[in-house]
């Protein structure tokens, strides 16, 4: 299979790594498998470029290659054309089946029956050399001596691991990990400043928060949720909530984002236990070039997404906090996303026309109603807003696999009318709805589905029929962000981060609004060639381009960063004051 | 240090494959359409022989291929019908009723016959029998529901505002689907039970 390369290269850096930090290249080990030859550089000896060669016919094997590719980065190496990485093609191949050892390069030696005695991690030396201490404690031939390991467990796996690789697309997974670990390389602009006010206030800014945001629900008793005053704070109102089979609230963050899309009025106490709960302010990995920057793990999940930390991430799911992105001086950012990503994929995917016409109309929801002839054809979302948002909330439904019970609780309304409307979309969308049900017979009769560049599920023990329906959508709309990341950095376009169905640029001022031009073009071809022609819409105006000194700010966490922010000014104020 | 894996380069070769492009994602794309790669059919292995509720919207098959009078024992505490077969028609004639089984099908897609009473040897009709015949008809083309009205005598149509499209007919052929839906509701000889019990022998 690797016959028409010219050289084959297995490579593996070690690199000091602190967090926020770009890599710090230690030491690189590489081995060309076609001549033999063997490269060991420590740090000092890098020169202006690889010490092997380059192109098109030279192949990079790494495992986890965008950490290497970091380090590519770091030393201003230009980037190989050609890459191999065992860690994804590892993931694509156990994608959903489980793996007795984990997906690393332990778990993979282990998974193939191979020795896995060199690559055991050795933990206190790997510390040293992440946190930048190894000096005085490790020599430089006990660090390639210890890289030189990783090598060659790598080359022990590769021809294991070949036959059962598509290389064309495994090459073009490789084309993703380069952009991220450009996206990795250039971090998200961080107002600094703000963030250290926030970490020094932030004890006392939570105490006030629960007061602050608890005078509109009343169901705090100090810092502590309770469920019983949250439940009769939810009948007072009439609003629905999922339980659990134990008849209890179900108070999981996920039924709270799904509520707060429904009941507005909910977001504000969502962020206030997402904050309690999970916010960690000092793990937010931010460098000194004032960036946040974290590992990606592009291909992490199982619909091949990405899946960095949620504490060191920006955009975990604190929202609010997204209003510390500033965009350094002289420079703007842009989020820019794909409009109803999930929606286009799947009406091009399953050739649905009426679902076609509905994205093609710009407000599928509305479109929805219409052809479900609830409301008439010159409906607007003004005129018919309480019917838009009963149809929206169907296809949403629709999207994560509720059923009537779900849907009855998402739209607060009796199962009759939410099985009347899962009803019209199974009547409306017929073509679509054939095509799923096709989607699902092929995972169980053939034990996978696969993308439109082949990222596999494999369906293991237990399969989710939810999860089987809804992976062309949304392993597709990975495949289509992975694609887009690859044409705009090779473009030179800067791109902080990749958000589900977004991306977040940054420009100099003067080169702006090109930039986000170019972003969406991306975008757009990117969407073309997954769709095979069908072309989504992408979304990039008004609060989503910031210009310095200016905050970005997420429309959800709006209400929560203007508390914090107020609270924040009040602490500073009385501090002043002692 | 490690051994050397097993990958050489293939001496004196002329043909060596192409290097994949990544650069190229339009040629690896590969196909999405489930629909046609995968051979999965509902099977149809019940049609039951009943008039819908009073909920339920229908349609009845426009094609009079697949709609056929049949002698039928009604046994009505049980909710059963039986066709019985021509040579016995003769012998069980006071027994038997005609009725039309139409193929309909729900707004759920439910495959079910429709029987329609026809009037008796006598001429006679009800207008239970008459108007349920009548809507049958006009479930050829549009979508109803049928309410039975006691004070009427008879069973009121609940028509479909909208044009709520065409159902997706089964691709199997009529007697093919009397089949499965008869296939444990046909009587064949005197000896069923069916007949034994109608005559105080069983």
């Amino acid at each position: 299979m690797l016959t028409a390369f010219r050289e084959v290269v297995v490579a593996d850096f070690e690199f000091t790594a602190i967090p926020g930090n770009r890599p710090i290249p230690v030491c690189l080990v590489a081995h060309e498998l076609k001549s033999g030859r063997q490269f060991r550089i420590f740090e000092g000896e890098f020169g202006p470029a690889p010490p092997y060669a380059t192109g098109t016919d030279v192949l990079l094997v790494a495992f986890y290659s965008s950490a290497d590719l970091g380090c590519y980065r770091a030393l201003g190496w230009p980037m190989p054309e050609r890459i191999l990485d065992p860690y994804v093609e590892f993931r694509n191949l156990t994608n959903g089946l489980h793996k007795p050892a984990g997906a690393g390069l332990l778990g993979a030696l282990v998974y193939f029956g191979l020795d896995a005695m060199d690559a055991v991690e050795k933990k206190d030396m790997q510390e040293a050399i992440g946190n930048g201490t190894w000096r005085g404690r490790y020599t430089s031939e006990e660090i390639l001596n210890y890289c030189e390991s990783d090598v060659g467990a790598l080359e022990r796996l590769l021809p294991i691991m070949l036959p059962g690789i598509d290389l064309a697309r495994a090459l073009l997974r490789g084309r993703y990990m380069a952009a991220a670990s450009a996206m990795e390389h250039a971090g998200t602009p961080i107002d600094v400043n703000m963030l250290a006010r926030l970490r020094e206030g932030w004890t006392n800014i939570q105490d006030q928060l629960v007061v602050a945001i608890d005078v509109d629900y009343g169901v705090y008793a100090g810092r502590t949720f309770k469920s019983d005053r949250f439940e009769a704070w939810l009948a007072a109102r009439g609003i629905p909530w999922p339980r659990l089979e134990s008849g209890r609230l179900d108070l999981s963050d996920e039924a709270f984002r799904q509520q707060a899309k429904a009941y507005p009025i909910i977001s504000p106490l969502r962020e206030l236990r997402s904050s309690l709960a999970e916010l960690r302010l000092n793990d937010l990995a931010v460098g000194r070039d004032e960036r946040n920057r974290t590992v990606l793990w592009g291909f992490q999940s199982r619909t091949g997404r990405n899946q960095p930390s949620n504490t060191k991430f920006i955009f975990g799911p604190s929202v609010w906090l997204r209003a510390l992105i500033k965009p350094p001086a002289g420079h703007g950012v842009a989020y820019v996303d794909w409009s109803q990503q999930e929606v286009g994929i799947a009406a091009a995917l399953s050739g649905d026309p009426a679902m076609l016409e509905a994205y093609r109309s710009g407000d599928v929801y509305l479109a929805f109603a219409k052809q479900a002839r609830a409301v008439p054809a010159d409906a607007t979302g003004t005129t018919h807003a309480a019917q838009r948002e009963l149809f929206k909330q169907c296809v949403l439904a629709t999207q994560y696999g509720q059923g009537e019970e779900g849907l009855a609780c998402r739209i607060g309304q009796p199962r009759a009318v939410a099985r009347e409307l899962l009803q019209f979309h199974h009547e409306t969308y017929k073509t679509f709805w054939r095509w799923s049900d096709a989607a699902l017979d092929t995972a169980m009769l053939s034990g996978s589905l696969h993308t439109v560049f082949g990222w596999h599920l494999h369906v293991g023990e237990a399969p989710n029929p939810r999860s089987l329906r809804n992976f062309p959508m949304q392993a597709n709309g990975a495949e289509m962000m992975r694609l887009a990341a690859c044409l705009a950095t090779e473009r030179g376009i800067e791109v902080c981060a990749a958000i589900h169905d977004a991306f977040l640029v940054c420009a100099p001022l003067d080169r702006l609004e090109a930039d986000i031009a170019a972003m969406r073009a991306a975008m757009a071809e990117a969407s073309r060639i997954v769709l095979a022609g069908f072309e989504l819409r992408t979304d990039c105006h008004g609060a989503a381009i910031v210009r310095y000194p200016n905050h970005y700010m997420d429309r959800r966490g709006h209400v929560m960063w203007h508390r914090v922010t107020a609270l924040l000014q009040q602490t500073d104020q009385q501090r002043k004051t002692a | 240090m490690t051994t050397k894996p097993n990958i050489q380069a293939v001496a004196n070769s002329t043909d060596q494959p192409a290097i994949p492009d990544p650069f190229e994602p339009a040629n690896l794309r590969l196909d999405q359409s489930f629909t046609e790669t995968v051979a999965v059919k509902k099977l149809l292995t019940t049609i039951p022989v009943r008039r819908p509720n009073r909920q339920s919207f229908f349609r009845v098959h426009p094609d009079q291929a697949y709609r056929e009078v049949f002698p039928i024992i009604d046994l009505k505490d049980d909710g059963e019908e039986y066709i019985v077969v021509k040579s016995l028609v003769p012998e069980l004639a006071t027994e038997i009723v005609y009725k039309q089984l139409c193929l309909a099908i729900t707004r759920q897609g439910t495959v079910f016959f429709l029987p329609l009473r026809l009037p008796g040897p006598d001429g006679k009709d009800m207008e239970w029998w008459r108007s349920l015949r009548e809507h049958a008809e006009r479930a050829q083309t549009r979508w109803i529901r049928v309410v039975p009205n006691r004070d009427l005598g008879a069973y009121e149509a609940m028509q479909a505002a909208d044009n709520l499209g065409d159902p997706e007919w089964p691709d199997m052929g009529f007697w093919d689907l009397i089949k499965i839906a008869f296939k444990e509701y046909l009587i064949t000889d005197v000896n069923h039970p069916v007949i034994k019990r109608l005559r105080g022998l069983a």
